[in-house]
């Protein structure tokens, strides 16, 4: 009986030493954004880049301290209590941070829980002047600001295409009517004339109606603010065969390799307003490595990239999973990332560097920069 | 005057299309009495399989040489499958449920309809199928408006399947025997028709009809998505039901003006643009408030399928 407890005991010790060595080994993190809606595409880009930077992490040596990172992806549907629920789920996980959301209205509410629980957020795609200007001390914004978009937009439409005339269309989400109002309030301020404001729903597929009054109107810029690409290259090909010979101007949210691949011809000469690329720069050739696997990169695959690197650097150099370390760990990271040079300001903002892209030959292109007004 | 009859043409092709998938939720009902709620998925697969056969052709070089045949042989073999795909879904999701109350089997019909969608979801991928679409741009123009091909094509295609069905229903002894199952499912029994037999015909039928109007959405708009089938089954619903449901110049009827009403609320009412579904309903709830059996709806005994 007294060997029988022994090896009951030495098991017990065994159990409990694999346990800890288990977790010690394990560094969890973990990625929130749409993975089916209407928004899927967006999504599944987010969570490959946070996969893709793992990877990347691994590839370089990984962590001390962690055999293993292991990502917690979920699925919030751009919908503001789906989004909570999922920052909750993460929460009970314990992961030490997060990258997401998409949209600005998932990542306000699911940062509060994340902030409460003391978890890093980085957003790799939430571009409201919100998201940062509530004070929370753990969140940061590695994508740009819509303020400085629609500014990019107006700079580019006056200084370059001298235009005299816009037709404003948004889909009515905070996203795509913030940036509109605020091209429609700078075009004011510029003397453009805004022609019309007209709006569309989330979801349609026939936008014939709104821009036969495009045709109508013979506007110098039709700016398209919409929050999603299939819709985005839904409206191309429609304005395509309705003959319509405005500059059309879009933003990040249109942007993705699919606007292509469904569009088509119909996507050839479109303005989109994104943050600068330098394919050339070791740090996006890296990226493009990791991301291989993944397929094309999307719009917000670099930007998700940048996050979980930034977040999974800060851990590496803090060496701990201490928040406040993290943190200022992070805070010191000053370098060239995939989509941009990163260096957090004190508010968690990493600056925003839009410039004028422009799909040609099936590609997106570089096309004018509205700081030095330069054609690439 | 250009830009009223360019928004007609737009609100003709919507309203073709409505109409198309509307006439299948009109023939169920007049059978059984049943809203098959996943008749919007039917056409969402309709869609797909077209998107899966046309590629089929332009990776073999044959939409190149025969644009017209191809596009053809994808609508008919789209049709088939959908055909068979309505009455599997009949088989295991209505009849079981015929001797059972009506709320059984409408909550059935909406299982069916999260089933499906989600099953296009899982094998089909949650990113937009781009159609090959590159010969579907081009158009005619008329002084300052523009007709394009695809446009033709749907008004072309609703209006053959209109009349193509119409023979079927009251030209043949199988729309004799729709009809008289329609009217009253004991008696006409009795005299030796097969009730399982027409509501099987019937869910082809209004399948194919759904799935042509896949194939079309397909080709104009460029691309398909899984939960494409959602919105037009509501709106087409909108229309059978606005037509007088159980009536198929009623259904046409209907989605003709559903589309309209909701191009038109969009071209000249301000804000018209965000709130066109909410005319479009608004007009329902009208019709149904002063004739409550639809536009149609007054000799619904006689010509209901």
């Amino acid at each position: 009986m007294k060997g029988f407890s022994r090896i009951i005991v030495l098991t017990l010790a065994l159990c409990l030493a694999m346990g800890a060595a288990a977790q010690a080994a394990t560094l969890k993190i973990g990625s929130q954004s749409p993975l089916t809606g209407s928004y899927a595409a967006d999504g599944n880009d987010i969570a490959n880049g946070t996969r893709a930077a793992i990877d990347a992490i691994q590839k370089e040596g990984g962590i001390p301290g962690f055999e293993k990172i292991e990502l917690f992806a979920e699925d919030d549907a751009c919908d503001p209590r789906q989004a909570v629920a999922a920052a909750n789920k993460l929460l009970n996980e314990k992961v030490v941070g997060v990258v997401g959301s998409y949209c600005s209205s998932s990542t306000i509410p699911a940062s509060e829980v994340l902030d409460e629980g003391k978890i890093l957020m980085l957003t790799p795609a939430s571009t409201s002047e919100k998201v940062t200007e509530r004070g929370l001390p753990y969140m940061f914004r590695v994508c740009g600001r819509d303020d400085d978009q629609s500014v990019a937009a107006m700079k580019f439409m006056t200084d370059e295409l001298k235009a005299k005339t816009v037709f404003i269309v948004d889909d009515k989400t905070t996203y795509s009517q913030g940036l509109a109002d605020n091209v429609e309030k700078l075009a004011k301020e510029k003397g453009i004339k805004v022609i019309e404001h007209d709006h569309v729903n989330q979801g349609d597929k026939d936008f014939s109606a709104v821009l036969t009054k495009v045709k109508d109107a013979k506007p110098d810029v039709f700016y398209m603010s919409l929050q999603n690409s299939s819709s985005g290259a839904l409206m191309l090909i429609q304005a395509k065969r309705m003959g319509i010979e405005a500059a059309i101007i879009g933003q990040d949210a249109v942007y993705h390799p699919q606007l292509m691949e469904i569009a088509k011809d119909a996507a050839e000469g479109v303005y989109l307003t994104f943050g600068f690329i330098d394919e050339e720069t070791p740090a996006y050739k890296k990226f493009q490595a990791a991301y291989e696997k993944y397929g094309k990169p999307g719009a917000y695959s670099a930007y998700a990239y940048d996050s979980a690197y930034s977040l999974l650097s800060g851990i590496k150099a803090a060496g701990s999973t201490d928040p406040d370390k993290i943190k200022a760990a992070i805070m010191k990271i000053d370098a060239d990332g995939a989509s941009k040079h990163i260096k957090f300001a004190a508010n968690g903002d990493s600056g925003s560097n839009y410039i004028i892209r422009v799909v040609k030959d099936g590609q997106f292109k570089n096309y004018w920069d509205p700081q030095t007004g330069k054609k690439y | 005057m250009d830009y009223f009859l360019q928004q007609m043409i737009n609100g003709l092709t919507l309203g073709g299309v409505y109409a198309l998938v509307a006439l299948g939720y009109t023939m169920v009902y007049g059978i059984i009495q049943l809203i098959n709620f996943a008749h919007g998925e039917i056409f969402a697969a309709g869609g797909y399989l077209g998107v899966i056969f046309l590629s089929f052709l332009t990776a073999n070089g044959f939409m190149e040489t025969h644009p017209g045949l191809g596009v053809g042989l994808s609508l008919v073999l789209s049709m088939g499958y959908c055909a068979m795909l309505a009455m599997a879904v009949e088989k295991v999701a209505y009849k079981p449920l015929r001797q059972s109350s009506r709320l059984s089997v409408l909550l059935s019909a909406l299982g069916m309809s999260i089933f499906l969608q989600n099953g296009l979801m899982l094998t089909q991928g949650v990113y937009d199928k781009a159609y090959p679409t590159e010969f579907t741009h081009g158009g005619f123009d008329f002084g300052a408006i523009r007709v394009s091909y695809m446009q033709i094509g749907i008004l072309a295609v609703t209006a053959l399947l209109l009349v193509a069905l119409n023979t079927l229903v009251f030209k043949t002894r199988m729309g004799k025997a729709m009809r008289a199952t329609a009217q009253d499912k004991v008696m006409s029994a009795l005299v030796g028709i097969s009730a399982n037999k027409v509501i099987s015909m019937t869910f082809a039928i209004g399948a194919c009809l759904a799935a042509a109007a896949g194939i079309m959405v397909g080709l104009y708009y460029g691309s398909v998505r899984y939960d494409m089938g959602f919105v037009p089954g509501i709106k087409a619903f909108a229309a059978a039901v606005l037509g007088g449901i159980g009536n198929i110049t009623g259904a046409m009827v209907g989605g003709l003006i559903i589309g309209m009403v909701e191009i038109m609320a969009a071209a000249y009412l301000p804000m018209g643009g965000q709130y066109k579904d909410v005319f479009a309903f608004v007009i329902l709830i009208a019709v149904l408030y002063f004739m409550p059996t639809g536009i149609m709806g007054e000799n619904v005994d006689d010509t209901r399928v």
